[in-house]
């Protein structure tokens, strides 16, 4: 196989596909680089504070740039008056609606709108000498505002009397509807019905690094120091905005305090921060404080979900019907959707489906697509109501799930790629936590234990193309390796270090990896949906492969000997099957000395026949007292079929990860916003609660690790989501197992925990749904 | 923040006559750990053109002693120094444990045991510098009728705020005196009265003046018999302020109770010293039924605001607790 490129017309348009030109890696190829808990590339960098982040970079002459945000959730602005703050000695730009250009941003509005849509919309920025300068001559800029009536709660946000923040209503689009069969007629024929009323929270991503950059011009052209999940995104965006070409503009992004979605869209800041600066004649650093990160970055949007779901007195689901809305906020951002209605359509085999979402406007800040967005959503609901189904059935909760297993994507009517994948995951989680032993004593005093299971299903994790890598083969042996992807703290770089090194059979630590700079790494997309490893992956493999391709021409000639038999191993160039004559690389590549062997890789195109997706089960122990509302989760066990395990260390990294961030989507985490006065309350680390480490138990994860070779040439898929869609669910049940109250409003405070057991009575009979 | 002056003295006399300066007490303030402070000059809701620095001031330490009357703490000792303190540890378990469930480890060895003592309600209206509140001067209180499921369940005063300090339960439940100094000299107050609602022409938790510093606590010898206790329910299992907080003190003589302090924190703008539960308890027996009864008297009194009706139900499960707790058999 060797690298080709097809060309085409299909439907009236040019058609490019690549093929990597190296054949995939099956279960049984020997690997030594891969699957090797290879420590994180940057990891001294990180751990000793020496790695540069956006925050971190100064230049000569830099200013700090601060936002005036509306106090209103919305408002006309009849009047502003930046003179003041522009007077104030070492404030060098002021700008606002009154003196820039409108530059398209978010739907119909603008970086400066003369309307404000929610409490934290930009209204004017400052670029001064420090941040304290920049704040004081926020606080010099007069604004008028007309207030307009606001709406910030989803259920009031959809009455037909609701203040609406578009002409053509609070709902944006058209409705989404799917069918498959009929699900009104065929739950008719249901032995049992669930029919119930779910919701869950307006969440926020609350990266440790907030949403920002630092940028400069040199002449026309600009840099930008971004904190983001993809580089080319933001260069895409402010070129367009600047109506500059994308050349002119280097997006450079080093290391990342995370993104959890919310850094895979432009922002206002990343336009703001150019234009301050080129109205200064001075770089500029424009880094969001928390009260404006968790105001104006993005959030996981609440969710009101109505469901049906019937089944046959074996457990079989005859139909399955689901009415959503989606509280968005005032914008739509763009990136990922939060696609709530997905499982619904995949999960379980199940012929009549019907679902139907909603996308509603309020005057909050915009959502955004928040690490497995619309999967956590939904999971919440379908896997309590699966486990609902079980007890009204006296079945097993996980016995229901595999009289449902589907092994083909039912939307596409497509095979899965690994249609055992889900089942790998019942059997490893279930066989790791001993679900099928007896539980142990579930009431000690006040305190009651039990035992809940939750599944899902992720609906990218596969990559797509395009994406491109160099690699640099160097005349010592070692590879510079150069893309345009980014690491957003997951570990990407010493993934592909680690691909390479296999590829090539040199060490990881022969490898360099460049990544994040539009500047010289070739186009990679944005890291998002689980994707970034198999995206690029492939890439990077074909880009080695081309190296070592050639390497082995020169070696051949050396060594005088077929190209075709020779190999590499540790870093040493012998025929097939013999000992007694091998090279270096070095050694090879001295004679031609500083010549260097350049390799290109594309990403190739995935199976058209088959449906790639990524599959998970997890296991939960919970205590619950009875008398004081507290919630403790006692261990988790988890599965996943993510395809092969590049690094065993990062992915139980993201698998911890994950599920800490689900026991506190479960838990304690909710924005709270006061709809009479249209602020959030909690903008904030002390009242926004996320998990601590007390908060968090130990978590097993039980290694599935069977390469989905169909997937692509390096079999693996992704992990980055998975791990946080099953959470919230399982505790639920298992909180359902502990004392019969099934909650159906996420999360499960103090508050919310206390006022059920109140309702129930403190030792009340399970409850049938509502 | 914005900008100010810090200055820092080594006589109490200068520090009580610069804080003496400032008539309205708003404009000169003193400054010990900051953990409270420098939030509520960062958001904007105090703005003292001065801080007075305490640590150097010889008159004031961070001493913790035990003597055959008790123990005296002074007021620049921190959390931590209290939480690890053995004789706070194995005599007044309340104010370890209140000290030691107390913020962060970081902020314990900041934070000492007199500004603790004196710090501001967490109320989000009253610390968000957009909205007016009755507490900053304004007409009413938005959290009343608005997002109120930490807020008090007792309704003595204008405010709805509960106290944040989980010290504070700790020290009235241990009969703590607090020893304050001002320029006319030094008075003691008991903590239950230093500790006073909000009122129209007061709008604070204390009865400090603007012009007062806390010299320090002085604690009783614990009586034969006694026990000590403080539970906390929390949000999270750790770094939140307290839902609800109760320290509980009770004396058993020869299987009866013979004294007991039982305080709610979270409750209302103060900690709530339950006196009716501790006059039954007195020459009371120790039991399931009697603690159980006692959470009921604790909340007797409660009127819930509209979403907060679980911390009636809180409060009675953890002063029941408490009260176990603090006269189980020892081991």
């Amino acid at each position: 196989m060797s690298a080709t490129m097809d060309v085409k017309i299909e439907d009236g348009k040019l058609a490019l596909t690549e093929h990597e030109g190296v054949d995939g890696w099956d279960a049984s190829t020997p690997m030594t680089a891969v699957g090797q808990p290879a420590t994180r590339l940057e990891g001294i960098e990180k751990v000793t504070g020496s790695a540069r982040y956006s925050y971190d970079v100064r230049l000569p002459g830099q200013l700090y740039a601060a936002v005036l945000r509306s106090p209103h959730p919305h408002a006309r602005i009849t009047r502003i008056d930046t003179s003041r703050a522009e007077a104030l000695p070492g404030v060098h730009a002021v700008i606002s609606s009154a003196n820039t250009p409108q530059i398209p941003w978010f739907e119909d509005s603008f970086v400066f709108d003369t309307t404000v849509r929610y409490v934290g919309d930009e209204v004017a920025a400052v670029a001064a000498v420090s941040d304290d300068v920049a704040a004081d001559a926020l606080g010099l800029i007069e604004v008028e505002y007309e207030r307009l009536p606001h709406v910030t709660e989803l259920e009031a946000a959809i009455r037909p009397d609701a203040p609406k923040l578009r002409d053509s209503g609070n709902i944006a689009g058209e409705p989404t509807v799917y069918d498959r069969g009929d699900a009104v007629a065929a739950m008719a024929g249901a032995d049992v019905v669930i029919d119930a009323v779910f919701t869950t929270q307006a969440a926020i991503h609350n990266s440790l690094e907030p949403h920002g950059c630092t940028v400069a011009w040199e002449g026309d052209e600009l840099t930008v120091w971004a904190s983001t999940q993809s580089v080319f995104t933001i260069r895409e965006d402010v070129a367009s905005g600047l109506g500059i070409p994308e050349h002119k503009v280097r997006v450079i992004k080093h290391h990342m305090g995370g993104g959890f979605g919310a850094k895979q869209v432009a922002w206002k800041n990343d336009i703001i921060a150019p234009l301050l600066a080129k109205r200064a004649g001075r770089p500029v650093q424009l880094m969001l404080d928390r009260h404006a990160e968790n105001l104006a970055s993005g959030n996981r949007p609440p969710t009101r979900q109505h469901v049906r779901f019937g089944a046959r007195s074996d457990g079989t689901l005859v139909a399955i019907w689901a009415d959503i809305h989606i509280g968005n906020g005032a914008y739509q951002v763009g990136g990922e959707a939060s696609n709530v209605s997905g499982m619904y359509q995949s999960l379980y085999r199940c012929d009549d489906v019907h679902t139907e979402s909603r996308t509603v406007l309020m005057n909050t800040g915009p959502a955004v697509a928040f690490r497995a967005p619309g999967h956590v959503e939904s999971a919440w609901v379908i896997e309590q109501v699966m486990d609902e189904l079980a007890r009204r059935l006296d079945l097993d909760p996980v016995e229901i799930r595999r009289r449902n297993y589907s092994p083909i994507d039912q939307v596409e009517d497509k095979p899965y790629s690994l249609p055992d994948g889900l089942a790998y995951c019942y059997d490893r989680v279930t066989a790791d936590f001993g679900w099928a032993n007896p539980a142990p004593p579930a009431v000690a005093g006040s305190k009651r234990r039990g035992r809940g299971f939750a599944a899902h299903d992720w609906a990218a994790g596969s990559g797509h193309p395009p994406a491109y890598a160099f690699a640099k083969l160097n005349p010592d042996g070692g590879i510079d390796l150069v893309t345009g992807t980014q690491d957003i703290g997951t570990g990407t770089r010493t993934g592909l270090a680690q691909l390479a090194a296999e590829e090539l059979g040199i060490g990881v630590d022969q490898v360099r990896v460049q990544l994040g700079d539009t500047a010289s790494g070739p186009y990679s997309p944005v890291s998002s949906g689980s994707s970034t490893m198999a995206s690029i992956g492939p890439a990077v493999r074909g880009a080695v492969a081309d190296v070592r391709q050639q390497l082995l021409r020169l070696a051949a000639v050396k060594m005088e000997v077929a190209a075709e038999r020779l190999t590499i191993v540790d870093g040493r160039i012998s025929v097939i099957g013999t000992t007694d004559q091998s090279m270096t690389i070095a050694e090879v590549m001295e004679d031609v000395a500083p010549a260097n062997l350049l390799g290109r890789g594309a990403r190739g195109p995935n199976p058209s026949d088959v449906s790639i997706r990524t599959f998970g089960a997890q296991c939960v122990e919970v205590e619950v007292d009875t008398e004081t509302g507290e919630v403790t989760v006692l261990r988790v066990s988890t599965a996943h079929d993510i395809g092969r395990i590049i690094n065993p260390a990062l992915v139980d990294s993201q698998i911890h990860g994950g599920i800490t961030q689900g026991i506190g989507f479960a838990l304690t985490e909710e924005r709270v916003v006061d709809h009479r006065l249209g602020m959030v309350m909690n903008a904030n680390l002390e009242e926004y609660k996320i998990p601590t480490m007390l908060d968090v138990p130990p978590i097993s994860h039980a290694h599935v690790d069977v390469p989905d070779s169909v997937a692509n040439i390096t079999g693996a898929k992704g992990v980055g989501e998975p791990p946080l869609i099953p959470t919230a669910p399982a505790i639920a049940n298992a909180i359902f197992d502990a004392v019969g109250i099934r909650v159906h409003d996420a999360p499960i405070s103090r508050q919310r925990m206390l006022t059920l057991l109140a309702e129930h009575g403190q030792s009340a009979a399970p409850e049938v749904a509502r | 923040m914005r900008p100010f002056a810090y200055e820092r003295p080594e006589s109490i006399t200068v520090a009580l006559s610069r804080l003496g300066d400032d008539v309205d007490g708003a404009a000169v303030r003193p400054l010990a750990g900051g953990t409270d402070l420098l939030t509520l000059m960062k958001a904007d809701i105090v703005a003292p053109h001065t801080l007075i620095d305490l640590k150097r001031v010889v008159e004031l330490d961070d001493r913790i002693e035990m003597t055959a009357e008790g123990m005296t703490i002074g007021a620049l000792a921190t959390l931590a120094q209290i939480e690890s303190h053995p004789d706070i540890v194995g005599s007044y378990a309340a104010l370890a444990g209140a000290a030691s469930q107390a913020a962060t480890p970081q902020l314990r060895n900041m934070a000492t045991i007199g500004g603790n003592v004196l710090q501001r309600p967490r109320c989000w209206y009253f610390r968000d510098p957009q909205i007016s509140c009755w507490l900053k001067g304004g007409d009413s209180c938005p959290a009343r009728d608005g997002e109120n499921a930490h807020h008090a369940i007792f309704q003595d005063s204008p405010c709805v705020a509960v106290h944040p300090s989980d010290s504070a339960a700790a020290l009235i439940a241990l009969d703590a005196t607090v020893r304050i100094r001002g320029a006319s000299g030094e008075r003691a107050v008991s903590a239950g009265q230093f500790f006073a609602l909000p009122t129209d022409e007061h709008r604070l938790e204390s009865v400090l003046g603007p012009d007062e510093l806390i010299l320090g606590f002085t604690l009783p010898a614990p009586a034969a018999g006694s026990r000590s206790v403080y539970l906390k329910a929390m949000d999270r299992k750790t770094w939140a302020f307290a839902l609800v907080g109760v320290a509980a003190s009770v004396t058993v003589t020869g299987g009866t109770i013979t004294d007991a302090r039982v305080v709610l924190g979270g409750v209302e703008p103060i900690p709530r010293r339950l006196i009716a539960v501790e006059e039954l308890l007195h020459g009371s027996v120790p039991s399931d039924d009697l603690f159980r009864r006692m959470g009921e008297l604790a909340v007797v009194d409660a009127q819930p605001l509209s979403q907060n009706g679980y911390k009636v139900d809180l409060a009675r499960a953890l002063v029941t607790r408490a009260l176990a707790d603090a006269t189980a058999p020892a081991g």
